[in-house]
C-alpha cells in the first residue's frame, strides 16, 4: 500500500523534464481547484448530515411526531444521498492530493473506521429493522431497535465530521517524537517522515 | 402539551443565542491557530530559504536560521496557501532558494523541534526591506498589527 500510495503522490501523471509534477503534486499546489474540492467537502457534509439528523430525529420520536416517518424520509433521503455523491467525490479528490499523509494520519483511519461502522449502519437498518415498519410508521415513537439505529447514525456521523476536522492538526503526525502506540498505529515506520519514540530517538 | 414544549425550545434556542453572543469573542482565540502554535512564543527569525512547499492547505518555508551564537537550527514555517500568498504579493519565484528573509510569527505549542523547529508566520521581510503578509486571516492568530485585512 505505501509503495502504491508513493507512486500514486509522487509518479502518476509526471511528465518529462525538471519542473514536471505528477496530477496529486499538481493539485495540492493549485491555485484554486483543491480550495474548491475543500469547500464543497463541507457544504456536501451539512447536505449529507444534516438531512441524515432531520430522519434520525424523527426516528427517535423527538420532531415531527405527528407525521408518518415514510413521509420524512422518502422526501428527504434522497437530498441525503445527493449530498453522499458531493462528499465521497470530493473526499476522494483531496485524499489523492496527498495520499501517504492520510494515509498514515490517525485521525483519517479513525475516520474510515467509523464511517464503515455508520454505512453498516444503514445497511443494518434498510435490510433488517426496517421490515417491521407498517407496524411503527405512524407511531410518534417509534420502537427500541430503530431508536438505536437512529442514534448510532448521529453518533456515528458527528465522530466521522469531528474526526475529519482533526485531520487538520498535526498533533500525531509521523515525525514527531510520540508514545509507541501511536507510531505503530499509524504505521509511521514506513512514512516519508519516519518514528521517532517519545525520547524522540529515530526508529 | 405543545405550549410547552413550544416555551421550551424557545427558552433553549435562546440561551444557546445568548451564550453565543457572549462568547463569539471568545471564538477567536480558540480557532485554528490555538490547536498548533504558542500566541505566548513570538520568533524574529533570520535565515536562509532552504526549500518551499507551496502546497494547500498551507505552504510551508522552510528557513536555516543561524542564531547569535552561531548554532544553525532548521525552521518551518506555516503559511496561508497559495492563493492567499499570491494576492499578498508572493508567488512561487519571490523565494528562490537561498533567499535572506526575517520571518515574523509565533511558535508551535510543541517546542520539541523534531524533526524542525515549527512556526506559524505573520509577516516576512526580504533583504530589500519589502515586508509582506505571509499568514492566513481568521485563524485566531493574536491581532498583532500584521494582517492588513484584519479589522481594527
Amino acid at each position: 500500500m505505501e509503495h502504491f500510495l508513493t507512486w500514486l503522490q509522487h509518479s502518476l501523471g509526471k511528465g518529462a523534464g525538471d519542473t514536471a509534477q505528477s496530477w496529486s503534486e499538481a493539485l495540492l499546489e493549485s491555485l484554486n481547484f483543491w480550495e474548491l474540492l475543500e469547500g464543497t467537502h463541507l457544504l456536501g457534509l451539512v447536505l449529507f448530515v444534516g438531512t441524515i439528523l432531520v430522519v434520525d430525529l424523527r426516528l427517535l420520536g423527538v420532531i415531527f411526531r405527528r407525521t408518518k416517518v415514510s413521509v420524512i424520509s422518502d422526501t428527504i433521503l434522497p437530498l441525503t444521498v445527493f449530498g453522499f455523491v458531493f462528499v465521497v467525490a470530493t473526499g476522494v479528490g483531496l485524499v489523492f492530493a496527498k495520499p501517504l499523509l492520510y494515509y498514515h494520519s490517525i485521525w483519517f483511519r479513525l475516520k474510515m473506521i467509523l464511517l464503515a461502522l455508520a454505512l453498516l449502519n444503514i445497511l443494518v437498518f434498510h435490510s433488517r429493522i426496517q421490515k417491521s415498519q407498517g407496524a411503527w410508521d405512524a407511531e410518534p415513537v417509534p420502537p427500541g431497535k430503530v431508536r438505536a439505529a437512529a442514534a448510532i447514525s448521529l453518533l456515528g456521523w458527528f465522530a466521522v465530521i469531528t474526526c475529519g476536522r482533526f485531520i487538520a492538526y498535526d498533533w500525531f503526525e509521523c515525525g514527531k517524537p510520540q508514545p509507541s502506540f501511536i507510531n505503530t498505529v499509524e504505521a509511521c515506520k514506513a512514512s516519508e517522515q519516519g518514528a521517532y519514540t517519545l525520547e524522540g530517538k529515530r526508529l | 402539551m405543545n405550549n410547552r414544549r413550544f416555551i421550551i425550545s424557545a427558552a433553549i434556542s435562546a440561551g444557546l443565542l445568548a451564550a453565543a453572543t457572549l462568547g463569539v469573542h471568545q471564538a477567536d482565540a480558540h480557532h485554528a491557530f490555538a490547536a498548533e502554535f504558542d500566541g505566548q512564543s513570538p520568533v524574529l527569525l533570520h535565515g536562509k530559504v532552504t526549500k518551499i512547499e507551496w502546497i494547500n492547505p498551507h505552504a510551508w518555508i522552510h528557513l536555516n536560521v543561524v542564531a547569535a551564537d552561531a548554532k544553525e537550527q532548521e525552521w518551518m514555517v506555516e503559511a496561508g496557501p497559495p492563493n492567499t500568498l499570491l494576492r499578498a504579493g508572493i508567488d512561487r519565484n519571490s523565494l528562490k532558494l537561498g533567499t535572506e528573509i526575517v520571518v515574523r510569527g509565533y511558535q508551535s505549542k510543541d517546542k520539541v523541534c523534531i524533526p524542525v523547529c515549527k512556526a506559524n508566520g505573520r509577516d516576512m521581510t526580504f533583504a530589500d526591506g519589502r515586508k509582506l503578509f505571509m499568514g492566513s486571516s481568521g485563524t485566531g492568530a493574536p491581532k498583532d498589527g500584521a494582517d492588513p485585512n484584519e479589522k481594527k
